[in-house]
């Protein structure tokens, strides 16, 4: 009955002191001695380990894949899911809780929080986690509903009422907009459009309040999550948005009552970038994007989240520092093309800029030279650092006419370089911000269709995903020293292989998507992807993103850029450490999968 | 020589014939670590007032079944010893008295050897209550899990190597992690682990490092394999 058995180490935190108990009565101690088999691969295992001291390796066909060391368990798989394939095997004397298989199996079974631990799949998991965190930090807020918040009521006024009838309305019923029926369709009018009809345009009290309202009513539903409504308020600049329930507008929900909730201010942001009359207004606000990112984090928002935020409102910043570095002979005639992780809609912490120019036809080459050197030192200026491979507006390659740029497409696929298949990666993900979007689908066109012509050059393309495994060492070497000291990189490791391996997957189905959760999702739906490995994939790739973002936010603080990947299996807690094993061993699987659709063993 | 005579004449002297199977051969092929602990160190004076047993089978420690045993003391608990096991006279005063926890502690160890750290101590303490209640000393075999380590540490040493034998240093030199010393629960179950680590270690002829002092442990095993790059 050891005492010393942690009980604070998870899953067995989830225990209660009589089920502590029952595993104390019950546990043995094992010693293994150094290269013994503690697990073998076709045998079930009788036993939960969990080290005391030592060292354990997982292998797989004989390749070591992770390294355990203490109060790291074993192998919650082979235990309640009987998969056979990994072996374990001591690598050093090795002391090790022995807990029966039928009391952990039972208390999985009486106790469910300890029983998530115990899932298969990494999504379910990673649920599991979330669910015991709630009620902590702004997430809470964020996935509060929005009838949780405060709102307006929903009163309405016909369209032929006079502006003065609406600021009565207003007044009596102490708010400050109102819903306008107008034939088929419901505007809304608030106090500040009564206001400026009147002072700024000298409207007389009797013009009909169809003649100031505005239609372009952006609605949520009253049971959607307050993320939702932060969401739609920066994406379109509102600072109002209708709330229905049961298809009825039911009510009115404005920042200020999100305010109430929550401690961000990111939709406050887009009002500022609207306003921006130079590249100096769009500095701070820039800087406030990014400031909000780590406060965001630190307050508990999920990775995917912040990312979503950020980019939305990035891809505003870009869109309007185009508009005020660019001359007219560009503005009226080009497509600001923004590509890689922020094309995605993946970048939280500015790593570099991807982004190009393409224009329907040719311009004058004085306003190209000047718009190019202009743009990328805007967004240098903006804190966006250059993109060492030179994929950016200034480099002439990735700013022409179309028509040629499509040719270079054709080219880079056809006889590709060393650099091809990276240009092409990053083109695929590629976003229209602003004007002309047109010509970015042209573009993209050609090359779903010049790369998806023949099946050669998909799978060139798709082969990259092998880029940081070698046959079987590298990748291998990275996840060997999960457990280690040494650092391993997220995004060589893990985010690369899923994000490239799911391009490669959608530009063979034809995904427009740009983002890897969206793609995922579609792949799912149409059949590409197993259900089972979709919602494994995407689990892993948000909790590869999770840790990246905590590597990237240190690295900055640190000062230590060249380290925003990496990460010590040291630093992260025990259940930390379990669910990277997973996640990992998920990349894996997927490579797997990869390499085996696009018949990648004939290279 | 001396102990076999004193032990075949113990068994033909034992006044309580139902614990004859102490003088069994053992067939387990296991083996017990034990620990007391006692209001002090002598013992002509002092008492048991906690006992631990664990068996150890192979290289498992069979934590699941041990022996664990609260005693009350026929003598006064002495501040000194009071300190550093920290029972106090209320927490051992509900316990059962030696002469009712001694027969079921018997039957736990059978004739399987004896196994601890300074173990000697221990088992002065226990023969102290046996030879009472039988009239003969414990015949069971006894392993010292500190010779164990003198062995691997410092039997190639040359003379006057200085040794170091403290229970707490030889768990760091084996990388245990640290535990609540003086329960004997807990005593007996780290003496378990070292002695598990150190009997394997024999069995591969593998040494303890002394140059690093306190540290590494060598394997001597076939080299890991490579991680690098």
């Amino acid at each position: 009955m050891p005492q010393s058995f942690d009980s604070r180490n998870p899953p067995f935190d989830r225990l209660n002191a009589a089920e502590i108990d029952t595993l104390r009565q019950g546990m043995d101690i094992g010693y293994f001695a150094p290269g013994q088999v503690i697990v073998a691969a076709d045998q079930p295992a009788q036993f939960f380990h969990v080290i005391i001291k030592g060292m354990v390796e997982e292998r797989r066909d004989g390749e070591v894949e992770h390294v355990l060391e203490a109060k790291d368990s074993f192998d919650a798989r082979a235990l309640i899911h009987g998969k056979p394939g990994s072996e374990f095997v001591a690598a050093e004397e090795t002391l090790c809780y022995l807990l029966p298989k039928d009391i952990v199996v039972e208390l999985t079974q009486s106790n469910p929080a300890f029983g998530a631990f115990f899932y298969s799949e990494i999504s379910r998991k990673l649920d599991a986690m979330a669910q015991g965190r709630e009620g902590q930090g702004v997430e809470s807020v964020l996935r509060a509903r929005i009838s949780e918040a405060r709102l307006q009521p929903a009163v309405f006024i016909d369209g032929t009422a006079t502006i003065k009838d609406a600021a009565m309305a207003m007044q009596d019923n102490h708010t400050n907009a109102l819903f306008v029926r107008e034939a088929e369709r419901v505007g809304v009018v608030t106090g500040m459009n009564l206001a400026k009809a009147v002072l700024n345009k000298a409207k007389a009290g009797t013009t009909p309040v169809k003649e100031v309202c505005h239609f372009d009513v952006v609605a949520v539903d009253k049971d959607d999550f307050i993320i939702d409504a932060l969401l739609l308020m920066t994406r379109h600049n509102k600072r109002r948005l209708a709330v229905r329930e049961d298809g009825e507008l039911v009510g009115m929900l404005e920042d200020i009552g999100i305010l109430g909730l929550f401690a961000g201010n990111s939709q406050l942001i887009p009002g500022r970038i609207d306003r921006a009359k130079s590249i100096a207004d769009l500095e701070t606000t820039a800087s406030d994007i990014q400031a909000q990112v780590e406060r965001l984090h630190r307050q508990g928002v999920k990775a995917d989240l912040i990312a979503e935020i950020t980019s939305d409102l990035n891809r505003r910043l870009f869109a309007k520092l185009f508009e005020l570095t660019a001359p007219k002979s560009i503005l009226s005639k080009g497509c600001l093309m923004i590509m890689g992780s922020e094309g995605r809609g993946e970048q939280t912490v500015r790593t570099d800029q991807d982004n190009g120019l393409l224009i329907s036809g040719p311009v004058a080459e004085e306003d190209l030279i000047a718009f190019r050197k202009l743009f990328t030192s805007a967004l240098e200026r903006l804190g966006f650092p250059p993109c060492p491979g030179n994929i950016m507006v200034r480099n002439p390659i990735w700013s022409m006419p179309v028509e040629d740029f499509i040719r270079q497409i054709k080219g880079w696929v056809i006889a590709p370089d060393e650099n091809t298949p990276m240009y092409l990666a990053i083109l695929a993900d590629a976003i229209a911000v602003g004007r002309n979007p047109e010509l970015l689908s042209r573009a993209k066109e050609a090359l779903f269709d010049v790369l998806r012509g023949e099946k050669i050059h998909l799978a060139h393309f798709a082969k990259a995903v092998d880029m940081f495994s070698g046959s079987g060492g590298m990748l291998n070497a990275l996840m060997a020293s999960v457990g280690r000291e040494d650092s391993i990189n997220l995004k060589k490791a893990g985010i690369f292989p899923i994000v490239h391996g799911i391009r490669s997957y959608a530009i063979e189905k034809g995904v427009r998507e740009t983002g890897t959760l969206a793609r995922i999702d579609e792949l799912a739906g149409m059949g590409a992807l197993e259900a089972d490995m979709a919602k494994e994939l995407a689990g892993a790739f948000r909790f590869l993103m999770e840790l990246r973002l905590r590597s990237q936010l240190a690295a900055v603080k640190h000062g230590n850029p060249e380290a925003e990947a990496d990460i010590k299996p040291s630093e992260l807690t025990t259940l930390e450490r379990d669910l990277l094993r997973d996640a990992l061993r998920v990349v894996k699987e997927f490579r797997e999968l990869v390499r085996a659709h696009f018949n990648l063993r004939m290279f | 020589m001396f102990r076999f005579i004193r032990h075949t004449i113990d068994r033909f002297v034992i006044q309580d014939t139902s614990f004859k199977f102490l003088y069994d051969r053992d067939e387990t092929g296991e083996v017990v670590s034990l620990d007391c602990e006692t209001t002090g160190f002598d013992p002509w004076i002092d008492d048991v007032i906690s006992v631990a047993a664990i068996k150890i089978k192979d290289n498992r420690i069979l934590t699941h079944q041990s022996f664990n045993a609260l005693v009350k003391p026929e003598a006064e608990m002495r501040p000194e010893a009071m300190k550093v096991h920290r029972l106090l006279q209320r927490d051992v005063a509900s316990a059962k008295p030696m002469a009712e926890v001694l027969p079921d502690l018997l039957r736990f160890i059978g004739s399987r050897p004896i196994m601890g750290y300074w173990i000697d101590f221990d088992m002065s303490m226990l023969d102290k209550y046996v030879l009472h209640h039988l009239g003969v000393r414990l015949p069971n075999e006894r392993v010292e899990v500190s010779k164990l380590y003198y062995d691997r540490k410092y039997g190639d040493a040359p003379q006057g190597t200085q040794l170091d034998l403290r229970f707490d240093v030889i768990r760091k030199d084996l990388k245990l992690p640290p535990i609540n010393q003086h329960d004997a629960h807990e005593d007996a179950l780290l003496a378990a682990k070292m002695y598990v680590i150190l009997k394997d270690m024999k069995a591969r002829g593998v040494r303890i490092p002394r140059t690093a002092g306190i540290g590494g442990v060598s394997t001597g095993a076939a080299p890991r394999p490579m991680h690098g790059f």
